[in-house]
């Protein structure tokens, strides 16, 4: 189970990078932390030419607050997501999905936007994204965008990056201080993949009853879905139990196409997704609660 | 394809050498430098049989490139006994039996080393969360786990 | 034979760390793809991606014409290689040839069309991709049963039909017993197909000396003697020129115990293209092509009286055997082997079974530790859980009314096997005590209330041991069985052991240096044991089925013991005593009771071999003896209890703990059996709630990763707790009895039986493991389920 041939560089910076991608076109696929590539080469499922190796572009392995963000530069490991200060004490959601990412061996060498730009369904940073509706800084030939996640997944494995571009970082929007956040997802085993899972937010206003709410569903359709009418069956309701259980029903109705294989079929999937997400919103209330 | 030179420090030794982009961390300290201790139960990410020290983090060598390590630091199995001396976590999976046929073992064990060098006192958990990304197909877990446990009371007595 | 003969002392029982594991431990350990001999040139198969399909052509050029390419090789280019075919001599059972490179069809996805040698891995991987071959899709039957059907697509057209063997025993008063009954119960399963998955994968490495005609062959076997039997056999090599070398293996667990197409493929390439060739098979292939193993489908019906004593049991067990009724033992390995098993523990005098195998377009099934057992204990034991419940009675207690006792020792069973002794009441009586039973009771009718699912599941097994021909007769397999060892101290004392068992995991190097220790009296520093080379081991079967403590112990015994007895004459002329009056201890040769009048071993042995003033009228000068031993058949037992609870609106499965008692005899190492005892309940832990290998009607197999395919981590595997009983074999040499297999024989029903439970009765819709969370909440009916 070897790779196939290709070529391989290691620009020292972006724009190197970019002029590189740009030469080579569609072949050429960007390197990061090669977690989820370098299986697909060594199964044959990817065949590119060229090898873009980001691993020593300066810049893009920062950390840093700016103004009510947390800016996460691409090539940031996940590793380092769960256990920087930083991240622990301003968004600790991000740590707490860091931990269900595959196992530490994994995630010394995986990266932030290695998983976003890869868009595998099942993963748990795209459905964060979502939910804080963060926004994904790209650099491409004719320079700087930014998308925002909800319209960079497009399908299993798909994004808004076009040939060329690269994801550079990502700025994640903080909650309010009012705001409890939960993550719950089954999975058949510690560290795989999840057969369905919800990312949660839950703010609250000052009379106690649901001022926004964020549901992030992964695992269950072809990309990350935010669930909607779930989202605003909360609004103006008490956070109570029945609350969440109403809630919770509508989840389903988000998804369009079920995802379904060995592990779980489409129904299992659909049947769990109430599950995962009332479990996740009890999270993100008693953290409210706690504030 | 043009090769690519590195320069990689293994097992303490400096190492430069001219590779073959597609070829994996692992091959490269397997079939160029014969250090065969490293195994390959997979080749895709998943057994942990191929675990290494990468500037004392574990990482599978079968997913990264050796064109990735350049200016790397990597420990592997053969890397750990000094001067014939076992190093505590392997005196620890011989006292408490953690191995069997022995093919996920060096994975196992620099799993565990890298475990304890930033938690040297890990529960039970913890532990088995830490290697709950090595495959056993003969221990049932129990006496690695256990093992783990015995080095970090051994680590700590010492320190 | 003195039985006796294997005391219990120093080494003999002691938990002895295992004289192997620093090789291990540091990286230096050679298994097969660590091997790198000059030269060595890499071999690649091209696998069918089709489950049936004919094929109309294959174009090599493109391959061929790849640089670094030596060759590539298909069916017509290796027509002079016999097929191979399954050896087992049973009546009535239809070979199914298999050519080592499929010829003019393929049977399952995985099987092997042609074979690209290259300069290394990677290019001959490149040049796999590149051979052509034109393939036209025959519908495929991936269902045993579907396979019966007068209209199924036919694998191997020539015989007519998928069945190749069907045969009804009628075993006691079978209608009598249903006659009196108070009610019949039935229940149908099919148990999965799962696989041994070695963390190692097999391979093989053929260097061919063209100027001898030697041919010496590693390969990651479990059993060198047979490999090299067969080798010789299909490529025409004289057995003396035959060497084949099991290097570091990294488990095998039945996987390993066969003779492969692959393997004979790549012994031909070694022997023509004069180039030591390599194979080492990457995950992908291990999963599709390596055999696969447990799959059944069986029924039972049983006479109950109310009191819950069973009066008589039904079975149907059909095997899918896969594409070919395997040369291991044919497909009949399974559903045959578990016929015999089905009564178990119990006190069952009427017992009727049909034993039906057939062909499928899958994997060939294969021997995977306790072959054909784990499948009838798990559809047994789930069954006489529904019945005891049906009756109202605790499943403990069912149990209790229908297990052999231990004064019923020796037990024959209705079908023919002669259990010698055993604990199976006290193993259930003290795994119930471990684990806390009446009071988990309790609790499980607590959280019952608080709408959460408790459930305990209890296994009681027997397991069929030292496979000798007198087992394998037994367990309905007839061909012999039997290993050999050579002892022999060298002339400066040390002690050298060559045994044809094979380890691959199971410390054979320390325990059977235990055995030679204890009867020579010295260190186990001074004994080396060797294996593995059939240069340097004597002829034998190798190792599977629980036979290696049992008889590479008894063996080793009698080897030794032969040895010490010419040590002692040796040393009684020296001494000028009677041998009777020596004892060696310690490496020391002395006069009881004078303990200062005594010789070293060194001083014996360099006599012995150096000093022929010293040799009796007709004694040689080497110290060394072979034995063989084949032994009386013994049975292990145990009880293993699950305790776990399901997520009632996941169907998730969390186990709490897994308490197993198990008694195998005389224990030469408790280390060592208890690390057997764990490994196999994780496997069985494994194919209870997480492993299968899955086929799509077309044939494809969806389970060809470790992402698809998923073993079970240190996360899925609970606290076990393992205590062992101890009751001797009054039948083998010093009591032994194997402990290879009752892990992965009992764990999957123990923990199907606490899953089961806990959700009782929806359990009553389970037929099929594993238990994934999705079948776990489709039994409990959720809707959705919040």
């Amino acid at each position: 189970m070897k790779p196939p041939a290709f070529a391989y560089e290691r620009p020292q910076s972006l724009h190197e990078a970019l002029e590189i991608l740009a030469r080579e076109g569609a072949e050429a696929r960007p390197l990061a932390g090669g977690q989820s590539l370098i299986p697909m080469l060594a199964l044959r499922l990817a065949r590119p030419t060229l090898l873009v190796d980001l691993g020593e572009i300066a810049g893009l392995d920062e950390l840093s607050l700016d103004d009510g963000t947390l800016v996460a530069g691409a090539m940031v490991r996940q590793r380092r997501l769960e256990r920087d200060p930083l991240v622990a004490h301003h968004l600790p959601l991000l740590a707490a999905a860091t931990r269900l990412v595959g196992h530490p061996a994994i995630r010394n060498r995986g990266t932030l936007g290695g998983s976003l730009a890869h868009a595998d369904p099942s993963a748990e940073y795209p459905a964060v994204a979502l939910a804080l509706e963060a926004e994904l800084v790209i650099r491409g030939p004719g320079g700087e965008r930014s998308v925002p996640a909800r319209e960079f997944f497009l399908g299993p494995f798909t994004t808004a990056l076009a040939d060329g571009e690269l994801l550079t970082a990502v700025r994640f929007p903080l909650p309010s201080a009012a705001t409890g956040w939960g993550i719950a997802e089954v999975a058949r085993r510690h560290g795989d993949f999840a057969l369905a899972g919800a990312v949660t937010l839950v703010e609250r206003a000052a009379d106690g009853t649901c001022a926004r709410a964020a549901i992030a569903l992964f695992g269950v359709a072809t990309r990350p879905v935010r669930a909607t009418a779930a989202e605003q069956a909360l609004v103006g309701q008490p956070l109570t139990a029945e609350t969440f259980h109403e809630a919770a029903v509508r989840a389903t109705e988000a998804i369009d196409e079920p995802l379904s294989d060995v592990h779980g079929s489409a129904v299992y999937r659909k049947q769990i997704v109430p599950v995962v997400v009332r479990r996740a919103l009890e999270a993100a209330a008693q953290r409210v609660q706690a504030t | 394809m043009e090769r690519v030179p590195i320069t990689v420090t293994v097992n303490g030794r400096r190492i430069s050498a001219v590779v073959e982009p597609r070829m994996t961390l692992a091959d490269f300290l397997r079939e160029e430098l014969g250090l065969t201790g490293t195994k390959l139960g997979c080749e895709h990410g998943v057994c942990g049989s191929c675990t290494v020290l990468w500037d004392g983090a574990a990482v599978r060598s079968c997913l990264v490139l050796a064109a990735q390590a350049d200016g790397a630091t990597i420990t592997t199995i053969e890397g750990l006994a000094t001067d014939g001396t076992l190093h505590p976590v392997q005196e620890a999976f011989w006292e408490a039996h953690a191995l069997q046929c022995g093919f996920c073992t060096p994975g196992m064990v620099l799993t565990a080393v890298a475990l304890l060098a930033e938690n040297p006192n890990p529960s039970e958990e913890e532990i088995r969360e830490a290697l709950s990304g090595n495959l056993c197909r003969c221990t049932g877990y129990q006496n690695i786990v256990r093992a783990v446990q015995l080095a970090a009371r051994h680590e700590r007595a010492d320190t | 034979m003195s039985l006796q003969i294997l005391p219990r002392g120093k080494w003999v029982g002691a938990r002895v760390k295992r004289v192997e594991d620093p090789r291990f431990l540091t990286g230096e350990a050679r298994y097969l793809a660590d091997l790198q001999i000059p030269g060595t040139v890499h071999a690649a198969f091209v696998r069918s991606p089709y489950g049936h399909a004919r094929i109309r052509r294959i174009d090599t050029s493109a391959a061929r014409a790849l640089p670094g390419v030596l060759a590539v090789f298909t069916a017509e280019d290796v027509a002079t290689l016999p097929p191979l075919a399954s050896g087992l001599p049973i009546e009535g059972l239809k070979p199914t040839p298999q050519t080592v490179l499929a010829k003019d069809k393929v049977r399952f996805v995985g099987e092997a069309v042609a074979v690209v040698v290259a300069e290394n891995r990677y290019i001959a991987e490149d040049a796999a991709e590149l051979v052509a071959v034109d393939y036209e899709p025959l519908p495929a039957v991936t269902d045993a049963e579907r396979a019966m059907a007068p209209d199924a697509p036919l694998l191997h057209e020539d015989l007519g039909t998928n069945v190749v063997y069907q045969k009804v025993i009628t075993l006691g008063d079978v209608d009598g017993a249903f006659a009196q009954a108070d009610r019949i119960f039935r229940r149908r399963f099919h148990t999965n197909r799962f696989v041994a998955a070695p963390m190692e994968t097999r391979g093989c490495l053929s260097v061919y000396e063209r100027s001898s005609g030697h041919l010496t062959f590693y390969s990651s076997t479990q059993m060198p003697h047979m490999l090299r039997l067969f080798l010789s056999l299909f490529l025409g090599i004289p057995e003396h020129k035959v060497r084949v070398i099991s290097p570091e293996v990294g488990g095998g667990f039945g996987q390993k115990m066969t003779i492969y197409p692959e393997e004979v493929v790549i012994a031909y390439l070694g022997k023509v293209l004069g180039r030591p060739v390599k194979w080492v098979e990457d995950r992908r292939e291990n999963l599709a092509a390596a055999t696969h193993a447990k799959e059944q489908i069986i029924e039972l019906e049983a006479a109950v009286r109310n009191d819950g004593k069973v009066l008589g049991l039904k079975a149907r067990l059909i095997g899918d055997g896969g594409a070919y009724s395997f040369n291991t033992a044919s497909a009949l390995i399974e559903p045959l082997a578990a016929a015999g098993i089905i009564p178990g523990v119990y006190d069952i005098q009427a017992y009727q079974h049909e034993v039906i195998a057939v062909c499928t377009n899958k994997a060939p099934v294969g021997a995977f530790r306790a072959v054909g057992w784990t499948a009838a204990q798990t559809a047994r034991e789930l069954f006489f859980d529904e019945i005891a419940r049906e009756l109202g009675l605790d499943p403990a207690e069912f149990r209790r009314r229908n297990v052999i006792t231990s004064d019923q020792f020796p037990y024959t069973t209705i079908t023919g096997m002669v259990y010698d002794s055993g604990s199976y009441q006290e193993s259930l009586e003290r795994a119930l005590e471990l684990v806390g039973y009446e009071e988990l009771r309790r609790r499980q009718a607590e959280l019952r209330q608080q709408g959460r699912y408790l459930g305990i599941g209890i296994s009681l097994y027997v397991e069929p041991t030292a496979w000798g021909s007198e087992i394998a007769l037994q367990a309905g397999f007839p061909f012999p069985s039997h290993d050999n060892a050579t002892v022999t101290i060298d002339p400066t004392g040390k002690v050298r052991v060559a045994v044809s068992v094979h380890s691959h995991g199971q410390g054979h190097e320390t325990t059977l240096a235990q055995v030679a220790a204890e009867i020579l009296g010295v260190s186990i520093d001074d004994v080396i044991v060797e294996h593995g080379d059939t240069d340097r081991a004597p002829w034998g079967m190798g190792t599977y089925a629980s036979r290696s403590a049992v008889i590479g112990g008894g063996m080793v015994a009698l080897a030794a013991q032969e040895v010490r007895e010419k040590v002692l004459r040796v040393a009684s002329r020296l001494l000028e005593v009677a041998p009777e009056d020596l004892e060696i201890q310690e490496g020391n040769v002395f006069v009881r009771g004078a303990p200062d009048r005594s010789l070293s071993l060194f001083q014996v042995a360099f006599a012995a071999y150096l000093d022929g003033r010293v040799r009796a009228e007709g004694e040689e000068p080497l110290l060394s003896a072979t034995k063989f031993y084949d032994p009386r058949a013994t049975y292990s037992n145990g009880c293993i209890v699950t305790v776990c609870e399901v997520d009632g609106e996941t169907g998730t499965v969390h186990l709490d703990k897994i308490v197993a008692v198990e008694d195998c005899g005389t224990m030469l190492n408790p280390m060592i059996v208890e690390g057997q005892v764990m490994g196999a309940i994780a496997q069985g832990i494994g194919g209870a709630l997480f492993e299968a290998m899955v086929y799509d009607e077309n044939g494809q197999l969806l389970t060809d990763t470790f992402v698809t395919y998923a073993l079970p981590t240190a996360t899925e595997v609970p606290e076990l707790i393992i205590e062992h009983l101890e009751t001797p074999s009054p039948v083998t040499i010093g009591g032994i009895k194997g402990i290879g297999e009752g892990g992965l024989l009992a764990t999957p029903a123990s923990v199907a039986g606490a899953v089961l439970d806990a959700i009782w009765p929806a359990g009553r819709a389970i037929e099929q493991l594993p238990l994934t969370p999705e079948r776990v909440l489709r039994a409990l009916g959720g809707e959705l389920g919040v």
